[in-house]
């Protein structure tokens, strides 16, 4: 385990100075859009947060500091406050495969998709498409939170922006039920799946949706796409632990320790083995990790947009 | 020997929890969690209700493991917010860090 101060420091100080944690600037990492046909005006914006973006990088740099983790070098003193800056400040250098970054903005891609095919009227402004400070929170740095929350909330609302479509369960929680709280500042917020309402077919299709923790038990959104498969004739084959009473991916603690992420998220795999579907997922962490521990999953955004 | 604080309940307050003297000491919020580890949170909010900010301060990588997952506070009998009581408790160590 890492000590949380160290950890704390590297990223509020990189998200003080770039409005991102690994401390590159946002352009860098934000490239879905650029041959994807969006419109500029409209009226929802779409706000990624991020989040996706991050996911190449974030793997990237995890997998250097489950190797340091518990290690003579980590533990020594000095170094484990060198060790964590440096792999995070290096995680551009850690060259994220080029099939990881593809995926991850295919998924951006199909959200659009989706959106489109639903008829949303909605547009893109990637220059406004900020990290939403979520790890801060979680960290307990809830005044680097607040400062980070008050200048993405601040430009948003400077733009006139009003109503936003997020994408994943961290960034909504935090737009919907945060920024309001600490900012003072209030935007009407839904996810790209509570939007979805075309129609599609597929009866005797059968598959295990895992429930992010904040989709499930926080913003109590886990019955939207249950909806759509039963609308599309798909059947969610559940788990015991879903919905409101889901297990955790382990995601939330990778920061400060790879090693319980990765018993946290074997035996929620374990779990999710039970039915022998193939897995949805329907946040970066959680499918991050699915992926890292073997299994057959996708996103929402992928799965759906085979219909789309 | 361990020094109380009586008042940190309210001292609590100023890092956003109001829910501290609610738990009744069930342990439930301790047999949902995945962490599944020395009577975590369940201990660690006892401290909090005593003030026994030392063991809070000397346990602090504890609260870290704490996966924000929400299970205990679905679940909690008295809803204490026990996960949410986690948060601020490392909303009040970091501030400690921090004036130090
Ligand atoms: S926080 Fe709630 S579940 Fe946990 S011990 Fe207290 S009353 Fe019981
Ligand atoms: S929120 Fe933290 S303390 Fe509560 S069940 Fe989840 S990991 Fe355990």
């Amino acid at each position: 385990m890492y000590n949380p101060k160290n950890i704390i420091d590297v990223l509020a100080d990189n998200i003080r100075k770039t409005r991102n944690p690994f401390g590159a600037g946002n352009s860098t990492m934000n490239k879905w859009w650029k041959k994807t046909p969006l419109r500029t005006e409209g009226d929802a914006m779409l706000y990624t947060g991020l989040m996706y973006q991050l996911m190449p990088y974030i793997n990237k740099t995890t997998h250097q500091i489950e190797r340091f983790e518990d290690t003579a070098i980590a533990n020594y003193v000095g170094y484990q406050k060198y060790v964590p800056k440096l792999l995070v400040k290096s995680a551009f250098a850690f060259m994220p495969v080029r099939k990881d970054k593809k995926r991850y903005n295919n998924i951006l891609k199909n959200i659009v998709k989706l959106l489109d095919k639903s008829h949303v009227d909605f547009f893109y402004k990637p220059k406004l498409d900020f990290y939403s400070g979520i790890l801060l929170y979680d960290l307990g740095d809830n005044e680097g939170f607040i400062e980070h929350a008050k200048f993405v909330a601040g430009k948003l609302k400077e733009m006139g922006i009003k109503k936003l479509i997020t994408v994943d369960p961290h960034t909504t929680y935090a737009l919907k039920v945060l920024y309001p709280k600490y900012t003072g500042i209030s935007f009407d917020v839904k996810t790209y799946f509570e939007l979805i309402n075309f129609e599609a077919q597929d009866e005797g299709r059968q598959i295990t949706l895992h429930d992010p923790c904040f989709y499930g038990r926080y913003l109590e959104l886990s019955d939207v796409p249950r909806k759509i498969f039963d609308r599309f004739g798909i059947e969610n084959i559940d788990v015991r632990n879903s919905g409101k009473f889901t297990s955790c991916c382990g995601g939330p603690a990778e920061s400060i320790s790879p090693a319980l992420t990765k018993e946290i998220l074997t035996k929620r795999y374990a779990h999710l083995q039970e039915t022998g579907k193939p897995l949805v997922a329907m946040c970066p962490v959680c499918l991050g990790n699915l992926i890292k521990i073997g299994a057959d999953v996708e996103d929402l955004s992928e799965f759906l947009g085979h219909y789309a | 020997m361990t020094q109380v604080y009586p008042e940190f309940a309210e001292e609590l307050e100023r890092f956003g929890i109001d829910t501290t003297m609610d738990c009744f000491n069930c342990g439930t919020c301790a047999a949902i969690c995945p962490l599944i580890y020395e009577h975590f949170p369940r201990k660690m909010i006892r401290y909090a209700q005593i003030g026994a900010k030392d063991r809070i301060l000397e346990n602090y990588e504890d609260l870290w493991r704490c996966l924000h997952c929400g299970l205990c506070i679905q679940t909690c009998p008295r809803e204490a917010d026990p996960g949410d009581l986690i948060l601020g408790l490392r909303r009040f160590v970091v501030d400690n860090w921090r004036r130090s």
